[in-house]
């Protein structure tokens, strides 16, 4: 084959592809070439036109119309009886019905939307597929929607979880308003155990009663703007309905005036990272709650502990071991709960200087604890705190002085016969000496015989700080005296109260020191009236009170002269050889027993040898009277 | 009738036994009411006196312990130094007659003797109570200051020795105390002879009837001296011859004894 005819073949397969080519796309070519007309001029984004006095955007995408599913129609296929040759294109301002096509679209009549037209929200030159377009409707509803607070739903939880304005007011063209009474039922699509909580709560019950304030979710939440955070669900919520004095008048319990007192109290006032330290759902809880009177509220008496210990759980378990805490446990009436201490909304810390100071503290325990009412037939605490020299140090302005809780602790209180309780006989010391309190006093105390005594052994008798100072009475040893005349009298009939009681010195050994101080001539002394004779404590000390034998003390035969010399300076450099109790003189002094003999034996001898003689003489004398003259 | 005085006491000897027994009394209450804080009587002087009661009884017992130590003292220049001081003790000193007086003095009591003794110018009775006076003055004195300057004495005696004064105080005062009451106090006011009281520590004088019955053989001494001097004597003053100066007795015995029963 020559050259020429090969040319020939392979020139007639290209130009037969080629045609094949051309009128394959014959027809798509032509229309195209129509809608590149209307492009011409539409392509122009500066391209408008006046419409009822607007000017609006007849600027068309053509690649983006390209993509879209009516990328394939010619303009002129919707635009029907456009005239290109015109202006405007549309005189009789014909409208385009997306009906021709879309015939079996769902009717628009249920939807509120039902007298827009269809390209108010799809716009027909970029409409995507049906599939893609899924989701995306929200930024095409907030087109027309734009005011703030539906603006405001792209802030919102919801957005920020992908969800659209489908999820609650249903999507494309059933597209509804939600009624107040249908708003529950919409949330609770997704939100359902809310719901549930809700229902059983007193907003739902006034909701139901017909109350058009009544709450439902969004009085709460808010309606498009929802936010997660605490903070605004209080303050937008609780508060604005709660503290509206026409809503909840009066000044019982949940008037706006009680509740407003929140707005004093260290729930409040203390902010972490800008919300309060416990807001109203806090306690109360959210779509739960109830009014405080039924049983079901989280602040409900029985359920109090339980609340509060959601924050402050050391405190319940302190009180759950607490004689309040056991009888609250247990039923009793009148034990106390968190509140009836501290208060409701205005709950107040005990740093700070006003309803819950020092000094109201102990008026509050009073009220129970004052009048034998609650307490029955125990002590008349009032009494005896008030004159104590912890409350008059407390009224005068000394804000260490020790209230009700310094001592019985304030969650933990107990029994004195606990032995974990603050207040039992082995921690009573403890207690008194704790720091800030009497250190000097305890480090004195420990060692003591006393304290000994009642550490190492059960049933001890020994004294500890109350037995001698009184416990709500609390004196201190000057003070003694007013009842007793004198300071030394008051302590030796204090320390006589065991060291003359025949049954202690009994049962720990002891010598009847107070009866032989009583005989010595301190004793004499203090009984007589003195001010500056030695009593007990002269020479024992007060809270060291050491056995003799122990070098420490101030009895041991080293330091017996210095203790003596305190008064008697000549006794300073003196090594004292004698007991001072001297009990028994006769077996203690032999020199001392030979003078009691010899003086008793020279005193019976010689008196009543005198007497018998002027017996006989009186006798004698008047028999001689009578005979004799 | 005027009757004889014979004189007992001079004024120097009265004011001495006005000393001692105003700061005797004195000491006993004061002493006592340190001993027994709560009797009654005790409670009267606090409540006269108030809350210094104290330490004022503490006051006036050592105000009281002077006065008397100072009688005491004064007393004893005046036994040395005067010539009826010195015949004082002398009449005071103790004899054998001493104890004869005394047994016949119980038969008398018990009735087994018919007189009773024929006493001198001091009787048995006033011869211990003066003895007595002697010693508890020196023994409470010495006690006393030993307990009074107790921070001199601390270191000396130690409070072993401080007890044993103590103790010996205590005990004296209850012996001296108990004498006065018992031996003196019935001599000079219960004796039927002189009841209601021998008033001889403040007049100075006995009748003729007391001496003649207390102290008949001062009496008759007095008598029989008397007519060896001149006649005119015996109204005023009773004088003891061998002395140049007046007859007296003693300032810590302070009684005679008066029986009136012979007189009348």
């Amino acid at each position: 084959m020559n050259i020429r005819r090969k040319f020939v073949l392979i020139a007639a397969a290209v130009f037969s592809v080629i045609t094949l080519a051309a009128i394959a796309f014959n027809t798509s070519f032509l229309k195209a070439r129509n809608s590149d007309e209307c492009f011409a001029c539409h392509e122009d984004k500066g391209l408008t036109m006046d419409k009822n006095g607007k000017k609006i955007s007849i600027f068309v995408d053509p690649g983006l119309y390209k993509k879209s599913t009516h990328g394939g129609f010619d303009c002129k296929d919707c635009h029907e009886g456009y005239n290109p040759e015109e202006l405007p294109h549309n005189p009789k301002k014909q409208k385009i019905d997306c009906k021709t096509c879309h015939d079996k679209v769902k009717p628009l009549e249920k939807s509120v939307h039902k007298n827009k037209d269809c390209y108010a929200c799809h716009n027909p030159h970029y409409q995507k597929p049906v599939k893609e377009s899924k989701g995306d409707n929200t930024a095409q509803c907030l087109n027309c929607h734009g005011n703030k607070n539906i603006k405001d739903f792209k802030t919102s939880i919801h957005s920020q979880k992908n969800l659209g304005c489908d999820a609650c007011h249903k999507g494309g063209h059933e597209v509804q308003k939600i009624g107040k009474n249908d708003i529950n039922t919409v949330c609770g699509k997704c939100h359902g155990s809310s719901q549930k909580d809700f229902n059983n709560s007193v907003h739902h019950t006034v909701l139901k009663g017909g109350n058009p304030n009544a709450p439902n979710c969004v009085t709460c939440h808010g309606s498009h703007r929802i936010v997660s955070s605490k903070m605004s669900i209080e303050s937008q919520a609780c508060l604005k309905c709660h503290l509206d004095e026409k809503l909840f008048p009066g000044e019982e319990r949940g008037s706006a005036k009680f509740i407003a007192n929140y707005k004093t109290s260290i729930h409040s006032s203390i902010q972490k990272d800008g919300k309060p330290a416990a807001g109203c759902i806090d306690c109360h809880g959210d779509h739960t709650v109830e009014k405080m009177t039924d049983p079901k509220e989280s602040t409900a008496t029985a359920r109090m502990i339980k609340t509060c210990g959601k924050c402050h759980s050391s405190e319940v378990k302190h009180f759950e071991n607490s004689n309040h805490g056991q009888a609250f446990l247990k039923g009793v009436k009148d034990a106390p709960s968190c509140f009836d201490c501290h208060g409701e909304h205005n709950i107040k810390s005990v740093l700070q200087a006003d309803e819950f100071s020092k000094i109201n503290q102990a008026d509050m325990c009073l009220k129970c604890h004052g009048d034998n009412k609650v307490t029955k037939g125990k002590n008349n605490h009032t009494e005896d705190y008030k004159s104590s020299f912890h409350y008059i140090a407390l009224m005068n302005g000394n804000t260490a002085a020790a209230t009700c809780s310094n001592c019985h602790g304030a969650h933990e209180m107990k029994m004195s016969s606990d032995p974990t309780s603050n207040i039992n006989k082995k921690n009573v010391d403890k207690t008194c000496g704790q720091s800030g309190c009497h250190t000097t006093q305890l480090s004195e105390y420990t060692g003591s015989v006393h304290e000994v005594s009642l550490m190492t052994k059960n049933n001890s008798d020994a004294p500890n700080c109350v037995d001698c100072h009184g416990n709500h009475q609390v004196k201190n040893t000057d003070s003694l005296g007013n009842a007793e005349g004198s300071k030394q009298r008051g302590i030796i009939k204090l320390c006589s109260n065991c060291h003359a009681s025949v049954k202690i010195i009994q049962n720990n050994n002891l010598k009847n020191v107070a009866g032989t101080y009583l005989e010595s001539f301190h004793g004499l002394a203090v009984r007589g009236g003195s001010r500056e004779a030695a009593d007990c404590g002269s020479c024992h000390g007060n809270h060291n009170i050491r056995h003799s034998n122990d070098t420490l003390s101030s009895i041991n035969k080293k330091n017996l002269g210095k203790t003596c010399g305190k008064c008697h300076p000549g006794a300073s450099d003196v090594f004292i050889n004698s007991r001072i109790h001297i009990s028994d003189a006769d077996l203690d002094n032999p020199i001392l027993n030979w003078i009691s003999v010899i003086y008793i034996v020279l005193i019976v001898a010689t008196i009543g040898g005198m007497t018998l003689h002027n017996i006989l003489d009186f006798r004698r004398k008047r028999k001689d009277k009578k005979a004799g003259h | 009738m005027a009757e004889e005085k014979y004189l007992r006491m001079t004024k120097s000897e009265r004011i001495q036994h006005f000393l001692l027994l105003s700061s005797f009394i004195t000491l006993v209450i004061t002493g006592f009411a340190l001993k027994y804080p709560e009797s009654f009587w005790v409670r009267w002087i606090i409540f006269i006196i108030g809350e210094n009661t104290f330490e004022i009884r503490g006051l006036v017992h050592r105000i009281a312990a002077v006065v008397m130590v100072a009688a005491a003292v004064y007393h004893l220049f005046y036994v040395i130094f005067t010539a009826r001081g010195r015949k004082l003790i002398k009449d005071l000193w103790f004899y054998r007659s001493d104890i004869t007086d005394l047994s016949n003095s119980l038969m008398y009591l018990i009735g087994r003797r018919k007189d009773r003794p024929y006493f001198d110018r001091f009787s048995y009775i006033e011869k211990a109570e003066y003895w007595a006076v002697v010693w508890g003055t020196v023994v409470m004195g010495g006690t006393g200051v030993v307990l009074w300057f107790e921070n001199y004495f601390l270191p000396v005696i130690n409070v072993q020795g401080m007890n044993i004064a103590t103790a010996i105080h205590w005990y004296e005062a209850i012996l001296a105390s108990l004498a006065i009451l018992v031996w003196h106090f019935y001599f000079v006011f219960l004796n039927p002879d002189v009841s209601p009281m021998n008033k001889a520590w403040f007049t100075g004088y006995l009748t003729r009837h007391q001496m003649e019955h207390e102290h008949p053989r001062e009496l008759a001494q007095i008598e029989a001296e008397s007519r060896t001097r001149s006649d005119e004597i015996i109204k005023e003053t009773a004088v003891i011859p061998d002395s140049g100066e007046n007859g007296t007795k003693d300032t810590e015995q302070e009684e005679t004894d008066i029986s009136e029963d012979k007189n009348k």
